[in-house]
């Protein structure tokens, strides 16, 4: 046994490649359930932070969240109630595990606080919906339930926000749906599986399939008066919102997202339809609406695209970016999603002195990078961490992805005018919209932030179940050639699993960086593993 | 030993004991094979076996609540 090696392991953690004698992450895992044999030995300094400061520090912070946001007693209830809660939330740690893995220092660290604002903020919506839910309280109507709104996940939180601290908005499969296919890709088959039962065929976008599904299960709390729908990035989507207005049996109002959004005059019609959802707003809850809540909010939420632009810059300049792929994305797109609130600003203030330490002190965080690579398309919910996957194995380093992209812009205040334009703008930029089907000149936006990013490959999603993109797969690929891109494909069916499963997106991107790029693994032990049942 | 001494060393010595139970924990992911073999499969069972509500049977009224009307 060699005693040195052993103790520099011990302090700094073994080295990613197999040349250097290799960490094999791969093999820490259960076969099939992916489970640990143990955790990852990171080196001590890193070992002690991720033990105390993530895994500790997070459970504590998730009971001391439950407690304030709501209490025990109603998250009781809610678990027992509704299996999206008690089946997925509870092993959230693991989801910490499956996008951290392999990150060390400030990687490990920025990434982390990420994940910790996403857990909060998910406590706070579930947590609003158990204390706000009649079904849990008697059938009684108290006072959250009468000041909370419900609304699709893809209308954005902002257009709520002059109602803030009177009325609280709390999506509807924000967290029923979209983040439990993160956390646990399990849950969510029940809920296609339902709306199937019913007779819906198999082939529409799972995404609404799903969030249907919820409904026809009976899983879906009440907790508002009222509900804001709209047709999501596709018109799919009208059918989820019709289930939910036949379900859910409340006041709905439909906020459509043009399909065509570059036309002034339909830009026009955007914001007249912001006004009367609005104007139901007031109706439904009799409160005024308030220019000067509205600014506030706008304001703050500005001051997190200003930050993130700085964020870019770094990304795209330098090496010392500290932010994986998989925390870059759901980070952004759940905070530009939800909107602003606090959380964001605390997570912002940490991750901004990670930042300002790797630039200052030059330390590259992905310092095995052998491709700078940038994410275009929807990604797979299941598998949202392949990224990480890709980086420990290949080398391949996510450094932006088109869902991080799509709300590239701040709001102006400064009239009423300029705000509505610009809020308009923003609803119709919506997630999957702007990029994925917002018509050629968007989805080829790629391009520009190719090489704004700096990034010499594309990880190109296919959604298999999106009508929208199916046709545009062709064009791509004669753009790639064209521009002499690499680019591999990662087809997925966005939250099923079933359909193209973890291993064989694992498989396509081993084909392509051993048949075309004739390259070699980072660390072999990653290269086949069964993790057919985790979760 | 004075008595603050001995609350200390006391202290210290429950503080070592859980720190060293709770990296244990950690480091075999005890915590997830307790949920993944115990506390889900318990879990699921309950919901698997819930009474729901059929939701087919609720009528759409689309009547049911007044029309709305855009401001011309």
């Amino acid at each position: 046994m060699d005693i040195k090696k052993a103790l520099k392991d011990f302090w700094y953690g073994k080295p990613h490649t197999a040349e250097e004698g290799g960490r094999r992450l791969g093999d820490l895992h259960e076969d099939k359930t992916h489970l640990y044999k143990h955790r990852e030995w990171r080196g001590f300094k890193d070992t002690m932070y991720y033990f105390y400061m993530i895994w500790l520090y997070n459970y504590i912070f998730m009971v001391k969240d439950v407690m304030v946001m709501g209490g025990l007693v109603n998250f009781a209830k809610g678990v027992w109630r509704y299996r999206w809660v008690g089946q997925t939330y509870l092993p959230v740690l693991h989801w910490f595990d499956r996008g951290l893995e392999g990150m060390r220092g400030e990687a490990m660290k920025a990434s982390a606080w990420h994940y910790r604002a996403m857990v909060s903020t998910t406590i706070r919506q579930f947590q609003r919906m158990f204390a706000a839910d009649t079904r849990l309280h008697g059938g009684k109507q108290n006072d959250l339930y009468k000041h909370t709104i419900a609304h699709n996940e893809t209308v954005w939180g902002g257009v709520f926000y002059p109602w803030d601290g009177e009325i609280q908005n709390v999506p509807l499969e924000m967290i029923p749906y979209f983040v439990t296919c993160h956390v646990n890709s399990h849950t969510v088959l029940n809920y296609i599986d339902a709306v199937q039962s019913i007779g819906l065929p198999g082939d529409p976008c799972p995404m609404c399939q799903a969030e249907s599904g919820i409904f026809v299960l009976d899983d879906v709390p009440d907790y508002a008066p009222a509900v804001v729908t709209c047709n999501e990035a596709c018109d799919a989507s009208v059918s989820t919102s019709t289930l939910q207005d036949w379900f859910f049996d409340k006041p709905l109002f439909s906020l459509p997202m043009p399909m065509i959004f570059d036309d002034p005059l339909v830009k026009k019609y955007c914001m007249r339809e912001i006004e009367e959802l609005w104007k139901f707003v007031e109706q439904q809850y009799g409160i005024p609406f308030s220019w000067e809540k509205l600014v506030k909010k706008l304001e703050q939420q500005n001051e997190l695209q200003r930050f993130e632009w700085e964020k870019w810059e770094v990304a795209g300049k330098s090496d010392y970016y500290p932010i994986n792929g998989v925390a870059q994305a759901l980070y952004r797109i759940y905070q530009t999603q939800y909107g602003d609130w606090e959380i964001w600003h605390v997570t912002d203030k940490k991750v901004r002195k990670i930042l300002e330490k790797c630039v200052s002190k030059k330390i590259n965080s992905f310092p095995q990078t052998r491709h700078r690579v940038i994410a275009w398309s929807c990604a797979p919910l299941y598998y949202s961490n392949w990224c990480t996957w890709a980086y420990n194995c290949w080398g391949l380093n996510v450094i932006i992805n088109m869902d991080s992209l799509m709300f590239d812009m701040t709001i102006r205040t400064d009239s009423y005018e300029h705000t509505l334009e610009d809020m308009a703008q923003y609803h119709m930029w919506a997630p999957m919209r702007r990029m994925a089907v917002g018509g050629m000149r968007h989805m080829f936006e790629l391009w520009e932030y190719m090489e704004k990013f700096n990034c010499d490959m594309v990880a190109m999603y296919d959604q298999l179940q999106c009508k929208g993109v199916q046709g545009l797969h062709g064009l791509f690929e004669d753009e790639f050639r064209d521009r002499n891109i690499h680019a591999f494909w990662v087809p997925h069916a966005l939250p099923d699993s079933r359909t193209v499963s973890r291993a064989e997106i694992r498989r396509l991107i081993n084909d392509y960086m051993t048949t075309v790029m004739h390259e070699e693994p980072l660390d072999p032990s990653l290269l086949d593993f069964d993790d057919s049942m985790t979760w | 030993m004075c008595k603050f001494g001995k609350f200390l060393l006391k202290f210290l010595g429950i503080a070592l004991v859980l720190n060293i139970g709770l990296f244990c924990a950690f480091f075999f992911d005890l915590d997830g094979k307790l949920l993944f073999n115990v506390v889900e499969p318990f879990l699921k069972d309950h919901y698997d076996n819930m009474e729901r509500k059929d939701t087919l049977k609720t009528p759409y009224d689309i009547h049911k609540f007044p029309k709305y009307d855009y401001d011309s």
